[in-house]
């Protein structure tokens, strides 16, 4: 077997062409001529299958590479310092290697409110568990808990005192899709833009900006979206993400902002058991 | 192994993307030259084989649907192309002949292809093993396929592809013994 590998390594380094400049020139230019021009009008259906496919995969969800390669595919300016301090393939590299990141949200839908009128989210996340807890009036109405690994989504609703046990298939994109690790990897994975320096809460910051309807990440598309993250110049994290999504030609709309982010956060595994006080009702489907 | 760039490629070569069949070509080119190499000994013949596998791909990236690896996709472009050839009057008679091509050392500085003289004698030596074992050998050692994938393009048992293997391996040793 040792022979084998080493004969496996002859063939393996050995057997190794490569094309000359300029057979390499000329076999590319006929190969993309064959192609022709870009045509990326796929519809947009198509474009969020693919696009859901990949994030479903739980080797891609929360890749950096992912994020890396797909940026320098479209242009974007990854590995450049862009002047003040901010490298953003190093910022994908940092959140994908945060522990666990607590943040708030807040979020509005109209017309109609969302979270039952919620003022806020604090929402709690590693790479396979989440836990959103929903406030108002500085009260916890209701938690949502996600976890991948054993495929279970549970809504507490403490106003109702009963809870909802759900299954990944209908909750975890949708939790995915605004978890702000995956909506790094997104914005820099999708067309986006550079909007400079912005000081948010003291802190110096730089963002980028987006309107692919990729950045989505979900089944139905919005018909248009924006998508901005700030950066931390000096820690290199997402300060502050904000989005709006605009749906039948702009009745509906949904605004969302994270802030107060603590990164690579060391969350207790206790935080994501499921806290269902005795009493509540199972009104699961 | 995933890759997760390639599912990235995949995924915008089908929407259309110039870029990514690009990047896509200069991520596989080489690789698929040594294969078609591997397969056929013949810089000219390989240099063929792989233009037609790569045109082939990009006319069709509208209807292209892949779920597998795309680097194995490829490799099995490349042997299927190979197949074809094998079968024209080109390639017959250059087998009847029992020749190989020049090496391309021999055509001045203008050649298309690169590779070295251990290259040109280890290619020369997977010529001398019967074509099926030299296509498991190439395929499963250069392009990193399974042996399941291999016996599936072969339409055999994975145990006969693992004897091919075995028996190529063997042959390709005694082969090269005392040369690399």
């Amino acid at each position: 077997m040792r022979d084998n590998d080493r004969l496996e390594d002859i063939v393996r380094k050995d057997l190794n062409v490569r094309a000359s400049d300029r057979t390499y020139d000329r076999m590319r230019d006929i190969v993309l001529n064959a192609h022709g021009p870009s045509r990326e009008t796929e519809s947009a259906t198509a474009m969020s299958i693919a696009r859901r496919k990949i994030m479903r995969n739980p080797i891609v969800k929360f890749a950096v590479a992912a994020a890396v390669v797909a940026a320098a595919l479209v242009g974007a300016t990854l590995f450049r310092n862009s002047g003040s301090g901010v490298v953003w393939a190093e910022v994908a590299q940092k959140v994908q290697a945060s522990r666990g990141v607590i943040f708030r949200t807040i979020r509005h839908d109209t017309p109609e409110p969302y979270d039952s009128g919620c003022d806020f989210r604090m929402d709690h996340y590693t790479s396979t568990q989440s836990r959103l807890d929903k406030y108002k009036g500085g009260e916890i109405i209701g938690t949502i808990y996600s976890d991948c690994n054993t495929k279970t989504v549970i809504l507490v609703d403490h106003g109702h005192k009963s809870y909802v046990k759900m299954t990944p298939e209908k909750m975890v994109p949708d939790s995915f899709r605004m978890d702000p690790n995956s909506m790094v990897q997104r914005f820099l994975s999708c067309k986006h833009k550079e909007l400079g320096q912005k000081t948010i809460d003291g802190v110096l910051c730089e963002g980028i900006e987006t309107a692919d309807p990729a950045f989505y990440g979900g089944d139905k598309l919005p018909q248009s979206l924006m998508a901005r993250v700030w950066v931390s110049v000096e820690t290199g994290y997402p300060v502050q993400i904000e989005g709006e999504y605009v749906n039948d030609n702009g009745q509906r709309r949904f605004t969302f902002v994270q802030d107060q982010f603590r990164w690579d956060a060391e969350l207790d595994g206790t935080l994501f058991e499921p806290n269902i006080p005795a009493g509540y009702i199972d009104i699961s489907p | 192994m995933f890759e997760i760039e390639d599912e990235l490629l995949k995924w915008r070569f089908k929407r259309g993307s110039r870029e990514a069949l690009a990047r896509i070509y200069e991520k596989y080119v080489h690789l698929l030259l040594s294969v078609a190499m591997g397969l056929l000994n013949d810089p000219h013949e390989a240099e063929d084989v792989v233009q037609d596998v790569f045109v082939s791909f990009a006319k069709g990236a509208t209807g292209f649907a892949l779920r597998g690896s795309l680097k194995a996709y490829l490799a099995t472009c490349v042997v299927n192309r190979v197949r074809d050839r094998a079968r024209s009057e080109r390639a017959r008679r250059h087998h009847t002949n029992g020749c190989t091509a020049m090496p391309l050392e021999a055509e001045g500085p203008d050649r298309s292809l690169v590779y070295g003289e251990r290259c040109e004698r280890l290619s020369r030596a997977l010529a001398e093993l019967p074509y099926e074992q030299r296509e498991v050998v190439v395929l499963k050692v250069k392009d990193g396929m399974k042996l399941k994938d291999i016996a599936k393009l072969q339409g055999v048992s994975v145990s006969t592809v693992h004897g091919r293997y075995r028996y190529g391996m063997e042959k390709l040793r005694a082969l090269l013994n005392g040369e690399i």
